[in-house]
C-alpha cells in the first residue's frame, strides 16, 4: 500500500485525539443532567479520533506522502529558530533590541543581504515603528536595560 | 422607522466628529495596505494591530478596527488584479478574470468595477445592517440557551458543508479549534483543563496569539522569498474608467453579488471566502458567455469583489444584534470591545448607543472614503507592492509579535503565536484550511456553555432542542445540510464544492 499524505494527517488526528482523552482522564464527564468539565473534551477528543480514521480510510484519493514538497523547509525553520530567539530575548533586551536584532538576523542570514544595507534597514523600521507605537499612539512597548 | 433615523443621525453625528473620522480614515488606509500586502490577510492584520487602539475610546476602536476589516476587502483586489496573487483569501477568484483583464490592458477598469462593486456591496449591506440589527437585536433577547446551541452548531455544519476542501477536514479544524478553547479554567465547575500549571493559560488561549500564528506567520514560513517575486502591472490613471459595455457587463453581477454576499455574511462561517466563491459560479452558470470566464470576464471581478465586501458587513449582523462572532475576524472585534469595557449583544444598542450608531454610520463614511481612496492610490500601492518581499517578511514578523505581545503583556501567548505558526504551516502543507480551527476557538465557550446550561435547564433531556421552534428549526436546516452533502459523498458526485475547490487548487498551483 501507498504512503499517502492523509494516511499521515488523519494518523496524527488519531493519535492527537487519544492522547487528549488520556490526560482528560481526571476530569469528571458528569452526566446528562449535570455536565462536568470534562463532558465536552472529551466528546470532542473521540470525534477528533473518529474524523482522522475516516480520513485515513479515504486516503486513497489523496496525493502520495512522497510528493508532498518541502523545499521551504528549510526557510521555515530558520524562521522559526530566528524568531523563538527573539521571542527568548523580548523580555531582557526590550522590544527595540531585540527587533533590530532579530530583522537584522533575518536578512543577513536567511535572505543573504549585505550588513551595512540590513543594519539600516533594520534600525530605521524600529524606530519608525517605536516612535509611532511610543509616541503617536501612546502604546508603551516593552523597555529593555536600556530603557527602550 | 423613524426612530432608526434618529439613531442614524445619532450615528452620523458621531462618525462625523474630526477624530473618530480620521480614525475611520486611518482605518481604511491601514486595511487597504493590509489587503494589498500578500501574506498579511485581514486577521492577522487587525490581531497585529488591535493594541494600537488601546490609548482610544471605545467607539474609536471599534470604527478603526472595522476600517481595516473592509479595507482589507478592497485592498485584496489590487493585488490579485495587478500580480495575480490574491492579497487575501477572498480575492482568489478576483485573480483568474482580473489578471486576464490587466493583461489585455485594462487593470484600471478592473481595478475601478472592483472598487465600486465593492462600495455598492458594502453600502447595500450597511443599509440593511441599519433595518434588519435593531429589530433583530429585541428578537435575540428571546434567544435561550439552546437557540444558542443549535445556531451555533449550524454554524459549524454550514461552514463545514460550504468548504471548497472537505466536510471531513473542515470538521477536523473545528473540532481541534473547539479542543484548544477548551483549554483553561472551566466556567461553570472552576476546574483547570490541560493548563500544565501554566497560570497564563489558566485563561484560556486567546484568539490573537493563534490567528497571528495561524494566518500571519504560517504564510510566511510557507513562503520563501525567492518564490514571492512577481512582475507588477501598473495601470495607468486614464485608463482608470471602465467603457459604457463594461459597466453594462458589470451591474447585473454587482447586484447578484450585492445580495448573495450580504446573506451569506448573515451566516456563521468564513463568508466572504464562501461568498466570492459561490458569486464566481453563479456569474458563470447565468452567463450567456461561460467561454469568457478565466480570459478577462468583467462579471468575474464584479461578482465576487461585490459579493465579499457585503458578505463582510453582513457579518456584523449576528455581531451586533446577537453578540455572536461569526468569523474569526468579528471575534477579535468583540475581544476588542471587551478590553474598552463594552458588551457585545443584543443590549449594545440601548446601553451603548453613540458606540452602535457611531459604528453603523462610520461604515457608510468608511466606505466612500475608500472608494475615494482606492482609485487616486493605485500608483502608492503599486510602490508598495514593489517593495522586496525579502524586507517585507521580517517587518511583519515584528508586527506580529508586537501585536500579541501587547495584548496582555504575555510572553506565553507570544510562544503561542510561533507554535501555531508552525502548525499553519504544516495544515497548509496537507491542504487544511485552518480558518474554521480559529472560529471552532471563538465560539468554543459559548457553545459548551450553552450545550451544558441547556442540559441542566431539561435535567438531561436532549428533546429540549427540538422541542424549541426557533431551536427545531436551526437544527432541521443543519440536518438538511448534512443530508445533503451525505448524498454527494455516497453518489460520489462531484458538486458545485468540488468545482470550486478544483478551481481554487488550479489557481493556487499557477
Amino acid at each position: 500500500m501507498r504512503l499517502r499524505a492523509d494516511h499521515v494527517a488523519g494518523a496524527f488526528f488519531v493519535a492527537f485525539g487519544l492522547l487528549v482523552l488520556a490526560i482528560s482522564g481526571d476530569l469528571p464527564f458528569g452526566d446528562l443532567s449535570l455536565p462536568g468539565s470534562g463532558f465536552m473534551p472529551k466528546i470532542l477528543a473521540v470525534l477528533t479520533a473518529l474524523f482522522g480514521a475516516v480520513l485515513m480510510m479515504r486516503a486513497g484519493e489523496t496525493r502520495p506522502f512522497a510528493a508532498l514538497h518541502w523545499n521551504d523547509a528549510k526557510h521555515a525553520a530558520l524562521v522559526v529558530a530566528i524568531t523563538a530567539a527573539a521571542i527568548l530575548l523580548l523580555e531582557r533586551l526590550g522590544f527595540a533590541t531585540t527587533a533590530v536584532l532579530m530583522i537584522f538576523a533575518l536578512l543577513t542570514i536567511i535572505e543573504r543581504r549585505r550588513l551595512a544595507p540590513a543594519a539600516a534597514y533594520s534600525l530605521g523600521v524600529v524606530i519608525i515603528t517605536y516612535v509611532t507605537f511610543v509616541y503617536v499612539l501612546k502604546t508603551p512597548l516593552e523597555a529593555g536595560p536600556f530603557g527602550f | 422607522m423613524d426612530t432608526t433615523l434618529h439613531s442614524l443621525y445619532l450615528g452620523f453625528s458621531v462618525a462625523l466628529q474630526p477624530a473618530n473620522a480620521w480614525y475611520a480614515f486611518l482605518g481604511c488606509l491601514v486595511g487597504t495596505l493590509v489587503g494589498v500586502l500578500p501574506g498579511i490577510g485581514p486577521l492577522a492584520g487587525i490581531s497585529i494591530l488591535l493594541p494600537v487602539t488601546f490609548g482610544l475610546n471605545a467607539t474609536q476602536a471599534i470604527i478603526m478596527l472595522a476600517g481595516i476589516y473592509y479595507g482589507s476587502q478592497y485592498g485584496g483586489s489590487t493585488t490579485s488584479i495587478l500580480m495575480r496573487i490574491p492579497g487575501e483569501a477572498s480575492s482568489v477568484m478576483t485573480c483568474v478574470d482580473g489578471y486576464a483583464m490587466a493583461q489585455r490592458g485594462r487593470a484600471g477598469a478592473a481595478l475601478c468595477i472592483a472598487a465600486v462593486g465593492s462600495w455598492i456591496g458594502g453600502t447595500f449591506g450597511v443599509l440593511v445592517l441599519t433595518m434588519v440589527a435593531p429589530p433583530l437585536a429585541t428578537i435575540a433577547i428571546k434567544f435561550g440557551p439552546p437557540e444558542y446551541t443549535a445556531l451555533l452548531v449550524l454554524g459549524l455544519i454550514f461552514l463545514a458543508y460550504m468548504s471548497s476542501t472537505s466536510l471531513i477536514r473542515t470538521l477536523l479544524m473545528a473540532c481541534l479549534g473547539l479542543l484548544l478553547g477548551m483549554i483553561g479554567i472551566d466556567n461553570m465547575t472552576g476546574d483547570f483543563r490541560y493548563s500544565f500549571n501554566l497560570a497564563e493559560l489558566g485563561d484560556g488561549i486567546g484568539i490573537v496569539p493563534v490567528a497571528v500564528g495561524l494566518f500571519g506567520l504560517g504564510e510566511i514560513l510557507s513562503t520563501p522569498s525567492v518564490s514571492a517575486v512577481k512582475d507588477v502591472i501598473a495601470p495607468r490613471l486614464r485608463e482608470l474608467l471602465p467603457t459604457r459595455q463594461e459597466w453594462r457587463e458589470a451591474a447585473l453581477p454587482i447586484g447578484r453579488g450585492t445580495a448573495l454576499g450580504f446573506i451569506i455574511g448573515i451566516i456563521p462561517g468564513s463568508a466572504h471566502v464562501i461568498s466570492s466563491f459561490l458569486s464566481y459560479a453563479l456569474e458563470k452558470r447565468v452567463s450567456r458567455h461561460p467561454e469568457r470566464f478565466g480570459k478577462g470576464a468583467v462579471a468575474g471581478v464584479a461578482g465576487p469583489e461585490t459579493a465579499n465586501n457585503a458578505a463582510s458587513t453582513g457579518a456584523f449582523v449576528p455581531l451586533l444584534a446577537l453578540g455572536i462572532p461569526t468569523s474569526p475576524i468579528t471575534a477579535v472585534l468583540i475581544g476588542a470591545l471587551m478590553i474598552h469595557g463594552v458588551q457585545v449583544g443584543p443590549t449594545l444598542v440601548n446601553e451603548h448607543p453613540d458606540v452602535f450608531w457611531g459604528f453603523v454610520a462610520s461604515m457608510y463614511v468608511g466606505n466612500v472614503m475608500l472608494l475615494a481612496l482606492n482609485l487616486p492610490l493605485v500608483g502608492l500601492f503599486v510602490t508598495v507592492l514593489r517593495i522586496p518581499y525579502a524586507y517585507l517578511y521580517p517587518m511583519i514578523i515584528m508586527f506580529c509579535i508586537v501585536g500579541v505581545y501587547e495584548v496582555n503583556n504575555s510572553i506565553v501567548d507570544v510562544w503561542i503565536m510561533l507554535i501555531m505558526g508552525v502548525l499553519g504551516y504544516a495544515l497548509r502543507k496537507f491542504d487544511f484550511d485552518p480558518a474554521p480551527l480559529v472560529l471552532g476557538l471563538v465560539i468554543s465557550p459559548i457553545l459548551e456553555q450553552s450545550l451544558r446550561q441547556s442540559l441542566i435547564m431539561s435535567n438531561g433531556n436532549y428533546l429540549i432542542f427540538v422541542s424549541r421552534p426557533i431551536a427545531l428549526g436551526l437544527l432541521a436546516v443543519s440536518a438538511t445540510l448534512l443530508a445533503l452533502a451525505g448524498l454527494s459523498f455516497v453518489l460520489k458526485q462531484r458538486d458545485w464544492r468540488a468545482r470550486l475547490a478544483a478551481a481554487e487548487a488550479g489557481e493556487a498551483e499557477r
